[in-house]
């Protein structure tokens, strides 16, 4: 037999089915008639000899099944048969189908949805050569690790490591830059990432133009050199490549274009949690020349250091060697502390915080998915009973135990495929509402699409559900007797206790799940509460905060930038609406910024032990302003800024001097030098870093003297109280500001009400999911509840018309329906109280003012589900008040 | 004449092969000719026999086409293809040593064992 022949007539059968049809038909009456006429011949007559013809052949449908059956066409046919069936049975109940395919694409999309955010954000390896072995590396001070448990990199150890440490391939630093485009067009502040040459190296891309960067421009002397992204080199210049080669100004230096990365290439925005990068980076530069500020060994580790490790050496050796090249670097310092390293898988950093949130979702997402599995397995096994009488015919007939098995599943599968493909094109629109509204701190999110994974996902879920939802019911039908089923006729179609307790046991399954998933969503919710009404100890109603960023040109001088930030609150004050208007280095909620050692005359100062403080340099009118709460002494006044004097927060207040007087007390702050200061005002505490952190420790200079250059902030933030609300005064704001110096521009402009609710983004993202997952299932199961309720009063017509014809009065008969419509709903309740107590555990970290179980919350869930749960039985229990015993009786 | 013989199991593809290696025919005209070789001693299950032709075709040994019958009427065809030649002539060989053995055991005496 040549495998040819029979794909030809395998293909021949399938493509030609009807033609081969016809075909096996007049064979096969040839034969029939042939013998026929011979009998006729032989003088039987026509009509007997027809007759006898047709019974000497046998069964001819058997005959042809067998012929079809050599064809080995088979199982193609069946296929295609138990395909028609399926959607034939389908079509005879639309609203069931309807129903069905709309909670499955429901479950599918949404897990779909999710699915792709996780899968960039969590699964996908990061779109580098081998991610696997990228590891970050930090730097420890034991001695300052209580308060810093670990540092980012510095640039001359890192220097000593490229040269020393043989466990990396290569070693790469970046650093997040921020630079001043001029020339051609209108000149715009760029960020951008200053990166040691061989940081593309490390990484394992290559810009699609031009080159990377050359060993030697990461010294000085070579030029000036830089590599645009995509994304920029398409908005800037147009996707021009005529740009290689040519110059363009940064901060005031012609710097040669050389490359242009590729638009797939992607840098983490935080690495670890010391160094944030530009959510969309616009170039990177060299190292170039190291800065006067960089030539420390112990100093300044602001650098993201990622390394490749060599294929074969372990985690473990690689620490151990950097570990020894640290001690030497320590010794050679000879500041009196030791240094050590740490080293972390490079995609864990970038993924990080985010994992835990995102897992929770999928989890919940899942659950509505197993409750939507819950409810359909429902739906068909409330069909089982009337299906049990057809199938048991079908059997009869002959059908096998795997064909009615195969049929029946056919018919889920293809209410898994449709609810699937509905489920996909409800994902895409999904998606792109979840993007829009998901936190920009998600880490890759701009990498989240649909693609071949995802729809392979989708496709195996759609698979995944019918079979779980159909085998049940599927199971059931097949393995009734058939004898009996038909023998008790109608009888058999209403339902048998067996199949109602399956059915008792599904609903509470749905119960307890839509019972965590909405005490995990409540709890999300209290938390968002609570972190909403913290006291941030500073105002936010009508504070309107605009972010400035000097260019280095013209305002070099420290002096330059306060003279701006004075001479801009001045001009501001006279703004019609304006209350107020300060200014600060740091806006509060912005995390910590620059620390200080605090320390008072008399207890020595050693680094390990004395308090560290977040100081923040302020104009006068800046606490009035925000809003924060002069407690005692004064505010700072222009001629402070030559006197050596502080503001400090309530805390150190009453760290220091509890129980005395704190104006006139002397501290000392170590900023680039030791600085001796005298305390003029206490303020309130207010949450610097974020809105769930306690506060911390603040120390507010006008100025400062003690270091070597004189420093004023190069970036800072004017805050203005208004009368009115505003955003409607920004316009005004923009236009006093651009008219002080068109040069400076501002980063952003938005009211403080903004700044509180970009903090919570995150957890108002996750809650809001958390609520409409929480709350879809709750849907879905009062949907069920319904289902099984309306259903049983429906089978049970008969016997509610019996109870109610022998006196059982309406108050009786609504009763027992609500009792046993009700009584799967509590032990689901119950069960749902008792898992979201372990369950809350897991999630602890996402909460905030809350522990993780809330009996507030659980009440609160308790009384929605039993309401909505009554609700659902309500309905049909009232129509089984008001069946007539008459109509019910005769009713079969 | 003696009573009809049910087809052995196994050997109606051999049969049908045979009748068809003496000259191409139609269904019916195969039952015909293997009950005419055989002088009416073998039965054949008609129904039977077209399972077996689907068979024989789907394995590439014969193939068919369709034509005109003595009595002028559309009939299929079935010829042997080379493979089917070769098929036969292996499975005559099998059938041949097989029936000497068995015939071989049957005459058996005592006195030979």
């Amino acid at each position: 037999m040549t495998s040819l022949s029979r794909f030809r007539s395998w293909f021949r059968a399938i493509v030609r089915r009807s033609r081969m049809e016809s075909e096996m038909e007049a064979e096969l009456r040839f034969h029939i008639e042939a013998y026929a006429e011979d009998l006729i011949r032989s003088g039987v007559p026509r009509a007997e000899a027809m007759r006898r013809a047709r019974l000497e052949f046998g069964g001819i449908e058997r005959a042809k099944e067998e012929c079809r059956d050599q064809r080995g066409v088979s199982h193609f046919e069946t296929l295609v048969q138990d395909l028609r069936y399926g959607l034939r049975m389908l079509r005879k109940s639309p609203g069931f189908t309807a129903v069905a395919v709309g909670t499955l694409a429901l479950g599918i999309g949404a897990n779909t949805a999710i699915f792709s955010m996780v899968n960039s954000v969590l699964l996908r390896p990061l779109a580098y050569y081998e991610p696997q072995h990228l590891y970050v590396i930090r730097e420890i001070i034991p001695q300052i690790s209580k308060f810093y448990p670990s540092l980012a990199a510095n640039l001359p150890d890192f220097r000593i490591w490229q040269k020393e440490c043989r466990s990396f391939d290569s070693i790469g630093i970046a650093e997040p830059v921020s630079m001043d485009l001029t020339g051609a067009g209108e000149s715009e502040e760029i960020e951008g990432v200053r990166s040691s040459a061989n940081l593309f190296d490390v990484l394992g891309v290559r810009p699609v133009v031009g080159r990377g960067f050359l060993p030697e421009e990461d010294e000085g002397g070579h030029g000036h050199v830089v590599v645009l992204t995509d994304r920029f080199w398409r908005r800037r210049f147009d996707g021009d490549l005529s740009i290689v080669g040519k110059s363009i100004v940064l901060d005031g230096t012609p710097s040669e274009v050389v490359g242009i990365l590729a638009a797939g290439f992607h840098f983490p925005k935080q690495i670890g949690l010391m160094t944030e990068f530009p959510d969309h980076p616009n170039f990177f530069q060299p190292l170039s020349k190291s800065r006067s500020n960089e030539q420390s060994l112990m100093g300044d580790f602001d650098f993201a250091a990622i390394g490749r490790l060599k294929p074969g050496v372990t985690r473990e050796a690689a620490l151990a060697e950097l570990n020894v090249v640290q001690a030497q670097i320590a010794k050679q310092a000879n500041q009196g502390m030791d240094l050590l390293a740490e080293i972390a898988p490079l995609e864990a950093e970038v993924v990080g915080p985010a994992r835990r949130g995102l897992l929770f979702l999928l989890a919940a997402v899942g659950a509505v998915l197993l409750i939507v599995c819950v409810n359909l397995a429902n739906l068909l096994l409330a069909r089982v009973p009337g299906r049990m009488h057809e199938a048991a015919i079908r059997a009869a007939l002959g059908a096998t135990r795997r064909q009615l098995v195969r049929q029946l599943l056919m018919e889920s599968m293809l209410l898994g495929l449709l609810g699937g493909t509905l489920g996909i094109w409800m994902a895409s629109l999904g998606l792109g509402w979840l993007l829009h509204t998901a936190p920009a701190s998600l880490p890759r999110l701009d990498e989240v699409h649909i693609d071949a994974r995802i729809l392979s996902f989708a496709v195996f879920i759609s698979v995944l559900t019918s079979v779980i939802f159909g085998g049940l019911p599927a199971w059931r039908i097949a393995h009734a007797d058939p004898q009996g089923t038909l023998k008790l006729g109608a009888a058999a179609r209403t339902e048998n206790s067996h199949t109602r307790g399956l059915r008792g046991w599904l609903i509470g399954l749905e119960v307890t799940l839509s019972t965590v998933l909405l005490i995990l969503a409540g709890l999300l919710t209290t938390s968002l509460l609570h972190l909403l009404r913290v006291n941030t100890g500073f105002a936010v109603e009508r504070v309107l905060a605009a972010d400035i960023d000097l260019p280095p040109h013209g305002y070099s001088k420290p002096d330059a930038r306060l003279r701006f930030y004075d001479q801009a609150v001045t001009n501001l004050r006279a703004v019609p609406g304006v209350v107020s208007a300060g200014w600060v280095s740091i806006l509060p909620l912005k995390g910590e910024g620059g620390v200080t050692d605090v320390s008072v005359p008399g207890e020595p100062s050693r680094t390990g032990e004395t308090p560290i403080a977040n100081y923040r340099v302020a104009g006068p009118g800046y606490f009035q302003t925000i809003g924060i709460p002069l407690i005692a002494g004064r505010d700072f006044v222009e001629t402070d800024r030559t006197k050596h004097v502080i503001i400090v927060s309530q805390g150190i207040a009453e760290r220091f001097w509890p129980n005395q007087n704190p104006i006139g007390q002397i501290c000392i702050n170590s900023w680039g030098g030791e600085e001796r200061n005298e305390v003029i005002g206490v303020v309130g505490d207010i949450r610097t870093v974020r809105l769930d952190k306690v506060p911390v420790l603040m120390v507010y200079t006008p100025n400062m003297f003690a270091r070597a250059i004189p420093y004023g902030p190069q970036s800072a933030s004017i805050v203005l109280h208004t009368t009115t609300d505003p955003a409607a005064s920004a316009a005004a704001v923009r236009d006093v500001l651009r008219k002080l110096d068109p040069d400076v521009p501002v980063v952003a402009l938005r009211p403080m009400t903004a700044l509180v609710s970009q903090s919570v983004e995150t957890r108002r993202f996750q809650m809001s999911l958390a609520l409409i997952f929480g709350f879809c299932a709750l849907l879905l199961a009062s949907l069920g509840i319904f289902g099984v309720v309306a259903y049983s009063v429906e089978q049970r017509r008969h016997e509610l018309g019996i109870r109610m014809a022998l006196g059982a009065q309406h108050a009786n008969v609504l009763g027992m329906v609500l009792r046993q419509g009700m009584s799967p709903v509590l032990v689901g309740l119950a069960a749902g109280i008792i898992a979201a107590l372990f369950s809350g555990r897991l999630i602890a970290t996402l909460l905030f003012g809350v522990g993780s179980f809330d009996p507030l919350t659980v009440a609160c869930v308790m009384v929605v589900i039993v309401t909505v749960a009554l609700a659902a039985c309500w309905i049909p229990a009232r129509r089984a008040i008001h069946v007539d015993p008459m109509v019910a009786l005769r009713y079969e | 004449m003696d009573k009809q013989l049910d087809v052995l199991q196994g050997t109606l593809d051999m049969l049908i092969l045979k009748a068809i290696s003496l000259g191409p025919l139609h269904g019916y005209g195969i039952l015909l000719r293997i009950q005419q070789i055989s002088k009416d001693r073998l039965e054949i299950q008609q129904g039977s026999l077209y399972p077996a032709l689907y068979r024989l075709e789907h394995q590439g040994w014969i193939t068919s086409e369709w034509g005109e019958s003595e009595n002028n009427r559309k009939a299929k065809y079935y010829r042997l293809t080379a493979a089917g030649k070769r098929r036969l002539q292996s499975e005559a060989e099998k059938w041949n040593r097989m029936a000497e053995v068995i015939v071989g055991i049957l005459h058996t005496t005592p006195e030979e064992v």
